[in-house]
């Protein structure tokens, strides 16, 4: 019989192991939440606004309760019995269970049917009336600045974060978050400039579309309530729902087992304050699954403008940089304010520039919430810094690459914040993709109807901060190992890179360590599973955890004078005179930080470490046509030291296919009235296999990020970066049209040449 | 979803009396591919659904005269599949490969594909412009019709309600040669902002007849009477491609939607045409 451990010297970090749960998962023996049924269980279908923005005067529930079948329909009021003030987010307390007085964007949940049956619950929720007195809404993030139609009468900062404390009760406003970074004096620079180059950008509203939607379940006594959910965020959870409830965390348990896909999607409240008070409000436990199209009306990326303002000497050194961002934040604050600031401090990019100005608005309009979006505002802000880095390079004649190598922000110089950069292989990354692309060689670029063209793109990110992880490693006293950790594993792999990491201390094949999925009763705290942090912040948890383990054990056999070579067995077996016991080893992460100056927005230590993303493109163009084929793409990044190689390049590759659709087709298209025009998948329309390019090289650049376990960092996000701004530096160079709002869809492009 | 009755008729009188010529919430189901799509969506809500699944109309084989005849049930990947017809109507397999995905295509059926009338389908201007007919089945007996006589407007069909497709029948292809070409704007797997179909009578590059029919871009499939005009008896060069496009953008009226403007899509138009001509050149040599 062969025992699930496997002692071994072979080094585990490294390994391109195949993920763990593969087996289990094209077997359909991995657990969703989508599967789970509960004795009893009623099942929750949620009747939306249909209207962006107005006060409710009447709901209507009456014939949705006639129907038989069904066991309650519930509204807000309902809920104000279980929870006095039912307003939730993570940077704000902004957003109601149920639509409370008022709705804020088309979609918004105002009532709920409940049945045994979810066909009845369908069935009855669409016989639900709401009457509403309409009121004047906003959608363009700019015009909301000084918009008559105000979302929010008053702003709710939650009292998490001290630098919202200041927003508190400020009415009249759309903006939930200004944030503003002086370094230098760009003004003055500006004006000192041999040339100055101003450009806006604009990127549109598109959706995470994980293949699970949102789905979640609540369980509950009077005084316990258990959670299942398909979330990013157990920890983040727990506590919510025990501030919502005024209960100690101990009462609300969280467990996520895997995930179908996150992206930022899946994080903060997103059904589980609905389910949890359904769930104590029937004393039966409800579960809400959403459909594909449900989706589109719960969380999206952030649409964004962005003005950038740049000015260069003669020899082509950018001395001072003007960033102006918008954020189009939708009805509901989410996370979006976190966007504005951790992201907006890179708004500059990653060039060496003296002279700083950034001023960065999250606004509030009558559209779905955004939220966090693979990249967390950073695709959003490459897009419009490398489409003006290359318009600038190709106004001066000076080479793309040369420009961007003239400005670059190496090692050891200060980012805008002031901090100094550290592990950031920018020029290592630009260096890669100059010989990936053949820069250097001659170009065909066609002369017929179809025009070649390419183009390259350098983003980076910092990682957000500051933020905690704890694990705990358990070895059994046959020294097989157990990890508990709270990261969620939702396709990333983390599963398996948590099992490389324990194994890899620890002496074991990482086949056969056992990671534990998030049960907030069982494993330790975690901030979420976002930002492309649990590698770094988890990973070192874990790594301390597993060490700590170690040393116990040692201690252990040092103790029963046992030689250096005893089996782990043994030990165990001589301290308790059979197989018994346990060692606990503990780990906990949390990395510096500083948080940066109120009135300039500077900071000698923004960030734990630096993610670096290039893309190179190559397309055709259709010239009579306008289509864009993408038949080259190269993906390089800065990851440190890949815990996994194999799973770094499918994180590379699939961040940039993804983007790739934000990039050509993707848009969430809104009447004027606010309406969605196309919630489906056969109208909103995502990469398949037909649209991956021909060519993909992903490549990690030689590098470690001294600070993380391993040497290693996040790669979640780095593949996204580039996509955009090098796609239409490429069909610039293809065929000479600037395009300057996302997405490059072929009648656009058509449009442009045809000007 | 709410409950209905499925109705499993084994005979084609069976399946007709289950039909209801005033009541269209009974609807006869073959692959069931856009129907479940539309029942999930709750446009379609229906009282009862007539499987044809046990009529026994899956079958592709060629007639008297050389036709190609197609059970109504026959799925579509089966007939992109058949030897038959890659070596007769090589342009309805070329056409079946990029019609939809392999999944919907072993489900999905030709009667079924015919009768659902949705104007971005692919293989309605393909069999018009072949000149293909059907056979439909009521209760005084059967009917034969031209394949472009089906659709009357947007998924809105000469068919009545107690009626069925029960045979297609495409003539030999001759000499002619075909193509379809389609343009999608968003993904690559998306609905087509236009498809073109062309069947020539060749020359050498004189077109003898022309035959040319778009879909997508139009409320049903459509036939560019004055773009088959200005080719008939010219030489295919640029010029000529040109002025019939110009004839195919002029004759057709075209909504803008998500696919593209009106102006956009008329582009596309003058384009395929053309390309669609070359493409159908090319096979022929």
């Amino acid at each position: 019989m062969k025992r699930a451990l496997s002692p071994t010297e072979t080094p585990q970090v490294g390994r391109s192991l195949p993920r763990l749960e593969s087996w289990m998962k094209v077997t359909g023996r991995a657990e969703y939440v989508h599967n789970l049924r509960l004795p009893g269980m009623l099942y929750g279908r949620i009747f939306r606004s249909s209207i962006a923005h107005g006060r409710i005067k009447r709901i209507d529930v009456a014939a949705a309760q006639a129907v038989g079948g069904v066991h309650r329909v519930v509204t807000a009021a309902d809920l104000k019995e279980i929870v006095p003030d039912p307003y939730y987010g993570p940077a704000f307390h902004d957003q109601p269970v149920l639509a409370l007085d008022k709705v804020r964007h088309v979609g918004e949940p105002v009532a709920v049917v409940l049945a045994a049956d979810p066909h009845v619950a369908e069935e009855a929720a669409h016989l639900i009336v709401a009457e509403y007195e309409e009121l004047p809404a906003v959608y363009d993030e700019v015009e909301a600045v000084g918009s008559k139609a105000i979302v929010h009468d008053a702003l709710k900062p939650a009292g998490t974060f001290p630098d919202l404390k200041h927003l508190k009760g400020r009415t009249g406003t759309n903006i939930a978050l200004d944030f503003h970074l002086r370094r230098g004096n760009a003004g003055q620079a500006l004006a000192a400039a041999d040339r100055v180059f101003e450009h806006r950008f604009r990127t549109q509203q598109v959706m995470h579309t994980p293949l699970e939607p949102l789905v979640s379940v609540a369980e509950s006594t009077e005084e316990s309530l258990t959670i299942h959910t398909a979330s990013q965020s157990p920890s983040f959870v727990r506590s919510e729902i025990a501030r919502l409830l005024g209960w100690p965390e101990n009462k609300v348990r969280v467990r996520v087992p895997f995930v179908g896909g996150g992206f930022g999607a899946k994080l903060y409240i997103k059904l589980e304050a609905l389910v949890a008070v359904l769930s104590l409000l029937t004393r039966r436990p409800v579960k809400i699954s959403l459909t594909m199209e449900e989706q589109f009306f719960t969380i999206t990326k952030h649409a964004s403008t962005f003005r950038i303002k740049s000015g260069v000497t003669r020899d082509g050194r950018i001395s001072a940089r003007e960033c102006e961002v918008w954020w189009n934040g939708g009805a509901y604050a989410d996370i979006g304010p976190r966007v504005t600031q951790k992201s907006g401090f890179t708004a500059p990019g990653p060039y060496d520039i003296e002279h700083v100005s950034i001023d960065s608005y999250a606004l509030y309009t009558n559209l779905p919430p955004a939220g966090a979006l693979r990249g967390f505002g950073i695709p959003q802000l490459v897009w419009a810094y490398e489409c003006h880095t290359d318009m600038m390079a190709r106004e001066l004649g000076i080479d793309p690459i040369e420009f961007r190598r003239k400005n670059l922000l190496r090692d050891g110089r200060p980012q805008a914040t002031g901090t100094l950069m550290r592990d950031a292989a920018i020029e290592k990354v630009l260096d890669r993709l100059e010989v990936l692309m053949d820069w250097n060689k001659p170009f065909e670029r066609g002369s017929g109807v179809m025009r070649r063209g390419r183009g390259i793109a350098v983003g980076f990110k910092a990682c957000v901060s500051p933020t905690t992880s704890l694990a705990a490693v358990t070895v059994n006293a046959d020294g097989s190992c157990i990890v508990f950790c709270s990261t969620v594993d939702m396709g990333q792999g983390s599963d398996t890179a948590m099992a490389q990491i324990a194994g890899e201390v620890l002496n074991l094949a990482a086949e056969s360590v056992r990671v534990v999925h998030s049960d907030t009763d069982v494993t330790p705290y975690d901030m979420a599973t976002l930002g492309s942090r649990s590698l770094f912040h988890m990973g070192n948890a874990v790594k301390l955890a597993a060490e700590d383990a170690r040393n116990k054990l040692v201690a252990m056999r040092e103790e029963l004078k046992l030689p250096a070579d005893a089996q782990i067995a043994d030990i165990f077996k001589k301290k308790y005179g059979m197989q018994a016991g346990n060692v606990l080893g503990t780990g906990s992460f949390i990395p510096s930080y500083t948080p940066p100056d109120c009135a300039t927005g500077l900071t000698s230590n923004a960030t734990p470490f630096w993610m670096v993303g290039g893309t190179g493109v190559e397309v055709e163009v259709d010239t009579e046509t306008g289509r864009v084929r993408v038949t080259r793409l190269i993906n390089v990044a800065d990851l440190g030291t890949p815990i996994n190689p194999k799973i770094v390049e499918t994180q590379l590759s699939g961040a940039a296919i993804m983007q790739l659709g934000f990039t050509l087709f993707e848009k969430m298209v809104f009447d004027e009235q606010g309406q969605l025009r196309n919630a489906s998948l056969a109208e909103y329309k995502i990469p398949g296999f037909l649209d991956v390019p021909e060519e993909i090289i992903n490549e990690a650049v030689t590098a470690e990020q001294r600070s993380g376990p391993f040497g290693a960092k996040g790669v979640g996000e780095s593949g996204t970066f580039g996509v955009s701004p090098a796609t239409a530096n490429a069909i610039h160079d293809a065929v000479g049209v600037r395009l300057t709002s996302l997405p490059l869809n072929a009648e656009a492009v058509y449009q442009a040449l045809v000007k | 979803m709410t409950p209905f009755e499925l109705a499993e008729p084994r005979s084609m009188r069976e399946a007709i009396a289950l039909l209801d010529a005033n009541d269209s919430s009974v609807r006869p189901i073959s692959g069931g591919t856009a129907l479940m799509l539309m029942m999930k969506a709750g446009v379609l809500r229906p009282t009862r659904l007539v499987s044809l699944a046990k009529l026994g109309l899956s079958r592709i084989e060629t007639g008297l005269r050389g036709e190609l005849r197609v059970g109504a049930m026959t799925p579509l990947g089966m007939l992109e599949r058949s030897a038959l017809v890659q070596r007769g109507w090589p342009v309805i397999a070329r056409t079946l490969r990029t019609l939809s995905n392999v999944r919907v295509r072993n489900v999905a059926t030709v009667g079924g594909n015919l009768a659902h009338a949705d104007p971005h389908m692919d293989l309605p201007p393909v069999l018009s412009a072949l000149g293909a007919r059907v056979t439909i089945s009521g209760p005084s007996g059967e009917r034969s019709i031209a394949v472009e006589e089906i659709s009357t407007g947007y998924l809105e069909t000469s068919i009545r309600l107690n009626e069925l497709v029960t045979l297609l029948e495409v003539p030999p292809l001759g000499g002619r040669s075909a193509a379809y070409l389609k343009c999608t704007t968003r993904s690559a797997d998306d609905w087509p902002a236009v498809g073109v179909a062309v069947v020539l009578q060749l020359e050498k590059d004189l077109v003898k007849e022309a035959s040319v029919v778009i879909s997508a871009a139009t409320d049903r499939p459509t036939r560019l009477a004055a773009a088959e005009k200005v080719l008939r008896g010219r030489k295919i060069d640029e010029k000529l491609l040109k002025q019939a496009g110009e004839a195919a953008a002029e004759e057709v009226s075209i909504v803008g939607d998500l696919h593209g403007s009106e102006m956009y899509k008329k582009q596309l138009i003058r384009v395929y045409l053309g390309r669609a001509i070359h493409e159908a050149r090319a096979k022929s040599h």
